[in-house]
């Protein structure tokens, strides 16, 4: 509706500016024929006058011809449908853009999510790498006390292993020593003491 | 190698025959004297207990020696009969197997009594009363020396052993030295 008032206004205005260029037009084409009339007029009488008329008419049909074209043309249709076109390209443009914006928005949010992710993930890598410097250190720990404990108990057991060679060569020894000595030093009275003490013994399992 | 439990059955056959007719120790000390024998004349013994030889040839020899023999005729034909079975061989064993069923049945038991030092008559018979009381048998000691014993004496009796030896008092202390019971 609002479309045909527009068209309906350029219309007046298109015939507005017409009948004034004819009212101007005339007068003065009038007057030039008026001037030049006379001279004509010598010459040629009234001939150029109804040349003029003949050329106005000319012009009027031309004008009411043109106003009819223009009318009965596609050109109403053609603007009308550019403008629908352009208004279509604005809406789109503009759903391009809002929808631009939400990916931006969108866009914006995972970025931010990214970030906490990130952020997240280098707090329980850097709890997880103190955790397992922490696990690393007490394992080193416990591995050096069972070395040291292993190392002392090697030590002890060593000690004791000496310990009993060195008991088993002194045994041998002083054995040997008084082996060598009761057999030089032994009487026969020794023996007979010895007997007695043995057939005492006897004695006394019966 | 004849086995001990051949042995023990040619001495328990022989035994048997001896206690019937009451004569096992003059069969037990014919057997004996007989293993001396052997013992003593290795040659004898080789020619009658190898089968190189005949058995015919073997107890020809072995006749030859028993001919100059007192034996009872029962020991003779014993002897006989181990070398008919090829069990001459096994004589020492069998006359100690033998000595064995007459120790028991005369209540004797046999003392090998070692010492370092010769023993005093009197220590040897307090020491074989001694070892009576404790066995509740006659006791034969067999004496013998062996100065590795430094003093003392050792006695074996069957299983037992007794050893009051200063070798053995010196291997105790040892081993007391040794597991650190002096420390």
């Amino acid at each position: 509706m609002s479309r045909d008032k527009g068209l309906l206004r350029i219309y007046k205005k298109t015939l507005l500016i017409l009948g004034t260029l004819f009212l101007v037009w005339a007068p003065t084409a009038w007057l030039w024929a008026a001037e030049h009339g006379g001279e004509a007029a010598a010459h040629d009488g009234g001939a150029a006058t109804k040349d003029l008329i003949a050329r106005c008419i000319n012009f009027g049909l031309m004008v009411i011809i043109l106003f009819v074209v223009i009318r009965k043309s596609s050109m109403k249709d053609f603007f009308s449908s550019r403008r629908e076109s352009i208004r279509e390209k604005l809406d789109e443009l503009k759903k391009g853009k809002e929808l631009a914006e939400n990916k931006v928005k969108e866009l914006e949010q995972k970025l931010k999510a990214f970030e906490e992710e990130k952020k997240r993930i280098l707090e329980q890598f850097k709890a997880e790498g103190i955790a397992e410097k922490e696990r690393i250190i007490r394992e080193a720990k416990e591995r050096a006390k069972q070395i040291l404990e292993q190392a002392e108990f090697t030590i002890q057991r060593e000690m004791d292993a000496a310990r009993g060679r060195l008991r088993q060569e002194v045994a041998e020894l002083a054995t040997k020593k008084a082996e060598e000595m009761i057999s030089k030093e032994i009487t026969d009275k020794d023996q007979e003491h010895l007997v007695s003490e043995f057939i005492d013994r006897v004695e006394k399992l019966h | 190698m004849i086995s001990s439990k051949i042995s023990r059955r040619y001495a328990k056959a022989l035994f048997g025959i001896g206690r019937e007719d009451g004569n096992y120790e003059t069969y037990g000390k014919c057997l004996e004297e007989f293993a001396r024998f052997c013992g003593e004349n290795e040659n004898f013994f080789k020619v009658i207990s190898s089968k190189i030889f005949s058995t015919e040839e073997r107890i020809r020899v072995l006749e030859a020696v028993l001919a100059k023999s007192d034996f009872p005729d029962v020991v003779k034909n014993f002897l006989r009969v181990l070398l008919d079975k090829d069990r001459i061989g096994a004589i020492s064993g069998i006359a100690q197997h033998y000595r064995k069923l007459t120790d028991e049945v005369s209540n004797i038991t046999r003392a090998n009594i070692i010492t370092a030092r010769p023993l005093k008559q009197e220590a040897l018979e307090e020491l074989k009363q001694g070892l009576e009381k404790l066995t509740g048998k006659t006791v034969v000691p067999d004496v013998s020396e062996d100065d590795s014993l430094i003093g003392g004496v050792v006695v074996k009796i069957g299983d037992m052993i007794l050893d009051g030896s200063v070798r053995a008092q010196l291997e105790g202390l040892k081993e007391s030295l040794k597991r650190g019971e002096y420390s």
